[in-house]
């Protein structure tokens, strides 16, 4: 299992590494073999069925659906992969519950700049007492992950951030990175192998959590002043301490992406990963819109997401869509349904502004193939696109203002 | 390593919004969960004893290899058979209520048409049935 790199890292005793190793194998063998397994069913038996029946291919996603749901493959692969969703939230909870005093107390340490690792660090932290959370993030358990990214226990809470630190590392079985940052360090570093003239002088990120991606934008661009916003002070607040721990100026703030506490033109780039799917439509929109208005005259609003519907066959689009319908995220598929190059427009975006891209996980790829993509990005119909899977690509999409 | 402080206000747990189920019966579902968090404890334990065994080669009590070389006395391999007979006697427990349970039940004159004849096998749908089968 991947073990955090940083200070704020849970004390695991031998048997809780091992429940973290055990649901990591479980969590890569769903979501690589039974995964392909599921797909060699449906190719051998029930898409030739449903064409037997149908007369016709299945349409979308949605019929891939509805055709899969009743076979025993979809529902072992189906009810196991809930299963172990859970358990990557449940193999942390005991030593994060053991640790949490200490967490705080590392935290406050960590948070205070002159103690940072090095001393240098000057990360600022900015939270809104009587903030409310929106509805689309406080009233359900998103991935399934008990008491949520907003959830509090005591003053000063950061245990739902650690929360989410360590599940990670569980849950992405390596595909994310060290530092679960692999899609900040492929996107800010494509970015900037692409766009060569671009000199960000200020960069923003939307819904940054853990702020485990905002930091590749410093890493990339260390001249920007780097800021991250949430809504859920617990992770703001182990955001801070976590890059304060890894050296790391950035600045968090808790607000909401869909009414920004920033002036017009005030950024030169507009980024999010894994964001928007999770945001209802309405507030999708009013977040591109916000976006336009903080962004410079030539500033390039970049979201790492999850690829549209309309261009992935049938099938991907299922296999995507299963989150959205059984892992507690309820404006996914509304969100895969949209067009991107539509919702920019709607922004203020012009369509010749557009821009998308698929890059290839440099953690996974290597540096070589990494580079080549700058030059020739893979096509969006791939059954890696988005898909948390070996060989992972990231897609993502947005439009120069 | 500190212990949790009693005072502190335990995390929540449970899934708000739940979690769902996909076969026929949800019992099937949370079996499966079961059976997965046996499956992790198994895997805990395999490594806590790999660890055990490297720390024991490191100290120099064990030679390496020598775990797989051994073989029991046969008194010792005596007191294993039983306990792995009770072992699997315990993990198979469940199955042995019905057929102890009319021995130990006192037989009753009304009972007795109910319990026997469609318990066991009417009912049950064969395993190719059940593949047919689709969910409400």
């Amino acid at each position: 299992m991947l073990d955090l790199k940083h200070e704020l890292k849970l004390d695991k005793t031998r048997d809780e590494k091992a429940r973290m190793n055990f649901v990591s194998g479980l969590r890569a063998h769903v979501l690589n073999d039974m995964a392909s397994g599921m797909r060699a069913v449906w190719d051998a038996e029930v898409e030739p069925a449903f064409r037997r029946s149908r007369g016709r291919r299945p349409k979308d996603g949605p019929e891939v659906h509805a055709a899969l749901k009743p076979n025993e493959c979809f529902k072992f692969y189906s009810s196991l992969r809930v299963t172990t969703q859970d358990l990557v939230w449940q193999s942390v909870f005991p030593a994060l519950e053991r640790n949490r005093g200490a967490l705080k107390e590392k935290a406050a340490r960590l948070s205070r700049s002159s103690q940072s690792r090095s001393g240098k660090t000057r990360g600022t932290l900015a939270l809104r007492p009587g903030f409310q959370v929106p509805r689309s993030v406080s009233a359900l358990d998103v991935h399934l992950m008990a008491g949520n990214y907003d959830g509090e226990y005591e003053e000063g809470d950061l245990a739902a951030g650690s929360l989410y630190d360590n599940g990670l590392a569980v849950f992405s079985f390596g595909l994310m990175g060290q530092n679960l940052d692999d899609i900040g360090q492929s996107i800010a570093g494509f970015i900037k192998l692409k766009f060569p003239k671009l000199k960000p002088a200020k960069i923003l990120d939307l819904g940054c959590t853990i702020g485990h991606n905002t930091g590749s934008w410093k890493d990339h661009f260390p001249a920007a002043e780097v800021h991250g916003i949430d809504v859920a002070a617990p992770c703001l607040r182990y955001a801070h301490a976590r890059a304060q721990a890894q050296d790391r100026e950035l600045h968090f703030h808790q607000m909401d992406a869909e009414a920004l506490d920033f002036p017009d033109a005030s950024f030169d780039v507009v980024f999010s990963s894994m964001f928007l799917h999770e945001v209802p439509r309405k507030g999708i929109e009013r977040i591109l819109a916000e976006a336009h208005r903080v962004l410079k005259p030539g500033g390039l609003m970049l979201h790492m997401e999850l690829p549209p519907n309309s261009q992935l066959s049938p099938y991907d689009a299922f296999y995507l869509d299963w989150d959205g319908a059984y892992n507690n995220e309820p404006f996914y598929k509304p969100f895969r349904d949209l067009k991107p190059e539509d919702i920019c427009r709607r922004a203020g975006f012009a369509p010749e502004k557009y821009l998308q891209f698929v890059i290839p996980s440099v953690g996974w790829y290597g540096e070589k193939v990494w580079r080549e993509a700058a030059e020739r990005p893979p096509s969006v119909d791939s059954d890696k696109t988005g898909r948390l899977t070996d060989g992972i690509l990231w897609y993502c999409f947005g439009a120069f203002k | 390593m500190s212990a949790s402080d009693p005072a502190r206000r335990p995390m929540r747990r449970t899934i708000r919004g739940g979690r769902p189920y996909f076969f026929d019966d949800p019992a099937i579902d949370k079996i499966l969960n079961m059976v997965v968090v046996l499956g992790s404890e198994v895997w805990t334990l395999r490594e806590r004893l790999a660890a055990l065994e490297a720390i024991q080669v490191r100290q120099g009590s064990l030679a390496s290899g020598e775990l797989d070389a051994h073989d029991f006395s046969t008194e010792d391999e005596a007191r294993l058979a039983g306990e792995r007979k009770e072992f699997i006697d315990s993990l198979f427990r469940v199955l042995q209520v019905q057929v102890e349970e009319p021995r130990t039940q006192p037989v009753k004159a009304k009972a007795k048409p109910k319990a026997k004849p469609k318990g066991k096998t009417a009912r049950r749908p064969t395993s190719a049935a059940k593949g047919r089968k689709t969910r409400r």
